[in-house]
């Protein structure tokens, strides 16, 4: 019996030789560090697996994204004009490009994004168990979004409303009304706010209407140009680009009421309670808001920053009395984000001019020709 | 599960002689003239003949549907040939697609390299090959007669309209006259099919064998070479441009790579062809197998991904752990299979066992650190330790265990540590990989881990220890009595919240986990029927010499369950491989959201949807076909449904 006991004390031994030897492991990495053992199984795929998780919940995200070096930004990934993926993987739109602005204060590069496409259904969670450190994804910003799912929201960058398109020949202008649609077949997409609010519209109106719901807006919009569909109805700005791009030859399209029925402002979101971060994010897309109103352009801004117009011009881009440093930026923060990526009305006439959106008399136009579009002052 | 075998093989010692296909081949008649075979087949009654009639007209209509579908004027198939790249590989760098090439030239070498070790010779009668080639002639000709005459196409190049708004379309003299290629590729068919026909009379045209893998190497060999020949015309988007330039053949970096796999197809096919009949060639069956298994981790981890290793790491840390557990633990498992342990060696394993699962429970509760590789490690170790009972004996049956688990653990190992390197590749979304390489990567890792664990539990409810029976039972009933589409939204948005801190997965992982878990349970299934095959009196026989209850499970049950089961896990195996399609449902960007969602929604072809849902469509049959054609043969190979 001598012998299995020798065995069995050599097996423990190597056993606990392996244990110190697993553990040593760790002594090269942080020790404040929560273990940084991190595996995916054999099962595991894609996702290197070094990422710890983090939680947005009052932590310092700013500095977490600084360390990693990239900005994981949630993005959809299939919206046109907004974020679409291109036939070459790329992201591109008006959402991704804010993306980009962001990265650009924060790392100076407006391409150390991380793009993560994300559902409707799973942006929320997304930000919640860290995958994402931001959202760009034509979230509305809504009391409950704000308040009970637990998200911040940012300056809205693009402000969308419901609206409905019709064909000329059936009688309608731009002037046209919900009022005016009575019998009429609205279609939309299924299971959405946008079915609600033309069903509440229409009763608010007293007119009577068939709602038909397919599964998604591409079939919505394939009805109506068969004429199954009178009207269709979704946001404003996924109109305009349907009728930019579908309109057949015999068909005359027309969008109206001139006052959407609903209020759809976009813009970034992140997790509550993190000011730091929240901070940089708004500021970000203030400085591109401040540097159209100063005219500072993607293409004069390096002029500009050797002659700025005016002290504010020159503190946003790094001159005396800057304020980026103070949020953990560097100096040329909000400069790098014009340079790289274009103040707001570069973004929206690169990305939504094309689809046939135009700002000027919209919402989305400057405060100072009428629109909604404001900063408040950098100093 | 990359090339199952199973173990039986068959020889065919005549060489290149076909005289072998005929002896499997089934009773044939002599065929009948034309008339003879359509009034005994198609007009053998009034009532045949109205069925005949009607089926007839029902195809043709379908036929023409689909083909006016597919070449309508409407139909902008740009959509789907700038973004093949998408649909395939996503977001993959551009100067990193050698690797792609290089991950489909392995798959492509190990695909010759068995074909030519293991598959027998056969031929198709000249007969067969005929009719094929006039059948594809007829339907060619009947294609283009179907379609409806093309758009008149107006000086912007859209299709004129006529007051009504109608499309005015050409005359049917017209269109068939613009059509000559068509018909000259028919008429080619078509004439090389009635040569064959005639040029050997009914006897020998039935039994003269046009062996099979040089018929489809040489088909494959006309598609390449159309690479070269047609102009299939040069899409791209490259710098934000999108490339527009149909008249020319396929680019450079299209053609060359499939010309190089086809030759590569040829050479490591005769490569195998060589290694047969040799005294190695035991060994390069192993080999191959073993390559089988290992390749899709090391394209996935190795090849595509790109670790950037960090050798300070690997040197201070991975080495020495990798070391440790194969000699630690070889001479842990070394010790425990000295003949005469007996008890102890099954308390020192489950000791392990106990250390192992103990150091799961920590990780949870976040005790003490220790790196994710141990746990495993630790848990594979102790598992090996339950196995050692069996290598007990002399020396070399002790070493066999030792080189196994030295040879295992060294694997293990470098695909961890591969895995837990960052990716070099610089792509812009979190996934490195997306559209048809998801699908099939899923797919394949949903195979080789379902397998085992779906064996395992058909054996768990089989077992005559109720606790197994019952955690089986329980576990697979259970996960039949969920939808896929529910255990998918659980993977994918819950998972993360269940693991050990500092431990996540990413979505396209976790959904594989999801995929893996319930195919199991349908597996199990599978073999439990085909375990219940095996009878009574295999069980009794196996007893009678005395094998031990695993040797009797490995050697004498599973093989023939297993073979009894090929055909329902065949259908189970693509059941899967098109339930990956699912993905699209909960947003990860696999084949079928970029065709359905993404590409749909670029500006450029905003609302673009049906091409590429039939493109999906025919590459998802491709493929399903191929596999079922597969199971076919080995079906038969293997007898199933003669014994």
């Amino acid at each position: 019996m001598t012998k299995t006991s020798i065995l069995r004390l050599v097996a423990a031994l190597l056993t606990v030789t392996l244990v110190a030897a697993a553990c040593g492991g760790d002594d090269g990495d942080d020790p404040a560090a929560e273990p940084v053992a991190t595996t995916t199984a054999a099962a595991a795929a894609p996702e290197p697996a070094t990422d710890t998780v983090e939680t947005t919940q009052g932590g310092d995200l700013l500095g977490t994204i600084q360390n990693r070096g990239t900005l994981n930004c949630g993005v959809s990934g299939a919206a046109v004009a907004f974020s679409m993926t291109q036939p070459d993987g790329s992201q591109q739109g008006f959402d991704a490009d804010y993306c980009r602005v962001v990265a650009a204060a924060i790392f100076g590069d407006a391409d150390a994004v991380n793009f993560v496409p994300l559902t409707a259904a799973e942006r929320f969670t997304a930000v919640q168990t860290g995958q994402v450190d931001l959202l760009m994804r034509n979230t509305t910003w809504t009391q409950s979004r704000d308040t009970d799912v637990g998200m911040d929201f940012g300056p809205t960058t693009y402000y969308d409303g419901q609206q409905l398109m019709a064909r000329v020949s059936d009688g309608y202008s731009n002037s046209s009304g919900v009022s005016d649609i009575a019998g009429a077949v609205v279609c939309t997409n299924a299971g959405t706010t946008t079915e609600k609010n033309i069903a509440d519209a229409s009763e608010a109106a007293g007119v009577d209407i068939t709602l038909n719901t397919f599964e998604d807006f591409d079939i919505v919009t394939d009805n109506f140009i068969s004429g199954a569909c009178d009207i269709i109805t979704t946001d404003g700005s996924g109109l305009v680009g349907r009728k930019a791009n579908q309109e057949p030859d015999d068909q005359d399209w027309v969008i109206f009421p001139a006052t959407p029925i609903s209020k759809e402002p976009l813009g970034p979101t992140y997790g509550q309670n993190d000011s730091a971060f929240a901070d940089v994010v708004n500021w970000a897309v203030y400085a591109t808001i401040i540097a159209d109103e100063k005219g500072i352009t993607l293409a004069n801004v390096d002029a500009m920053a050797a002659n700025p117009p005016d002290a504010e011009a020159g503190r946003l881009l790094g001159g005396e009395g800057e304020l980026q440093s103070v949020m953990g930026l560097d100096a040329d923060a909000f400069m790098q984000v014009i340079k790289q990526v274009g103040n707001y009305n570069d973004i929206y006439e690169r990305n939504l001019g094309p689809v046939g959106l135009t700002r000027e008399g919209s919402a989305n136009a400057g405060w100072q020709d009428g629109g909604l579009i404001y900063a408040p002052p950098a100093r | 599960m990359a090339d199952p075998h199973f173990g039986l093989e068959r020889h065919d010692p005549e060489g290149f002689s076909l005289t072998a296909a005929v002896d499997s081949a089934p009773p044939d008649e002599p065929s009948l003239p034309v008339g003879e075979w359509l009034r005994k087949n198609l007009f053998s009654s009034p009532f045949n003949t109205v069925l005949t009639l009607v089926f007839t007209v029902v195809a043709l209509a379908g036929l023409r549907g689909l083909l006016n579908f597919a070449f309508s004027e409407e139909r902008n198939w740009d959509a789907v040939r700038v973004n093949l790249r998408l649909l395939f590989t996503q977001a993959y760098p551009e100067d990193q697609y050698i690797r792609v090439w290089v991950s489909v030239g392995i798959v492509v070498a190990l695909s010759g390299l068995s074909l030519g070790l293991w598959a027998r010779l056969s031929g198709v009668p000249v007969a067969r090959v005929a009719m094929w080639s006039m059948t594809a002639g007829g339907l060619i000709a009947l294609g283009v007669v179907l379609r409806e005459p093309s758009a008149v196409s107006g000086p912007d190049g859209d299709p004129m309209r006529d007051a009504a708004g109608e499309v005015i379309r050409q005359s049917f003299g017209a269109a068939m006259g613009d059509r000559i290629w068509w018909w000259l590729a028919a008429a080619v068919l078509f004439g090389v099919g009635a040569g064959l026909w005639r040029g050997f009379e009914d006897e020998r045209r039935r039994h003269t064998y046009v062996p099979t893998i040089p018929l489809v190497f040489g088909s494959l060999g006309v598609v390449v070479a159309t690479l070269w020949l047609y102009r299939w015309g040069h899409y791209a988007f490259t710098g934000n441009e999108f490339v527009y330039e149909p008249d020319r053949t396929a680019a450079l970096s299209t053609k060359l790579p499939w010309t190089v796999m086809w030759l590569l197809l040829m050479a490591s096919w005769a490569a195998g062809r060589q290694g047969r009949g040799t005294p190695a060639e035991g060994r390069l069956k192993v080999l191959v197998n073993l390559a089988w298994l290992l390749s899709p981790f090391i394209l996935f981890w190795v090849v595509l991904r790109d670790p950037a290793i960090d050798w300070a790491h690997v040197w201070s840390t991975d080495l020495p752990m990798a070391a440790g557990f194969v000699i630690g633990g070889g001479a842990v498992l070394y010790g425990l299979t000295r003949p005469g342990i007996g008890e102890v060696g099954r308390v020192i394993a489950v000791g392990l066992l106990a250390f192992a699962g103990f150091n799961w429970v920590a990780a949870f509760a976040g005790w003490y650190p220790m790196l994710q590789k141990a746990r495993f490690g630790f848990l594979l170790l102790a598992l090996a330790a339950l196995l050692a009972p069996n290598f007990t004996g002399e020396r070399a049956q002790r070493l066999r265990l030792v080189w196994g688990w030295a040879g295992a653990m060294t694997v293990v190992q470098y695909l961890v540590t591969m895995a837990n390197t960052e990716s070099t590749l610089n792509t812009p979304t979190s996934e490195f990989l997306g559209g048809f390489s998801v699908t099939l990567f899923v797919a394949v890792f949903t195979l080789i881990f379902s397998f085992p664990l779906g064996v395992l539990l058909a054996l768990g409810r089989t077992s005559k220890l109720p606790i197994f029976r019952v955690l089986s039972t329980a576990y697979i009933e259970a996960m039949r009595g969920i939808p896929l589409i529910t255990v998918l939204f659980f993977f994918a948005n819950m998972l993360n919240l269940f693991l050990p801190q500092n431990m996540e997965l990413g979505s396209v992982a976790a959904v594989t986990v999801g995929f893996s878990l319930f195919a199991a349970a349908y597996l199990a299934e599978n073999v439990r029927g085909g375990l219940q095959a095996v009878g009574r009196s295999q069980y009794e026989a196996s007893d009678a010499v005395g094998l031990t209850t695993v040797q009797r499970t490995m050697f004498i049950v599973l093989p023939q369950g297993l073979r009894v089961s090929i055909p329902p896990l065949v259908g189970q195996v693509i059941s899967t491989f098109k339930e990956t399609s699912l993905l699209a449902v909960i947003g990860i960007f696999d084949f079928l959201f970029l065709a359905n969602r993404a590409i749909p929604s670029q500006s450029e072809f905003l609302g673009v949807k049906r091409e590429g849902l039939l493109f999906v469509s025919i590459v998802y049959w491709i493929f399903a076909f191929s596999m079922s054609k597969y199971s076919q043969r080995l079906e038969r190979r293997l007898g199933v449904g003669e014994r």
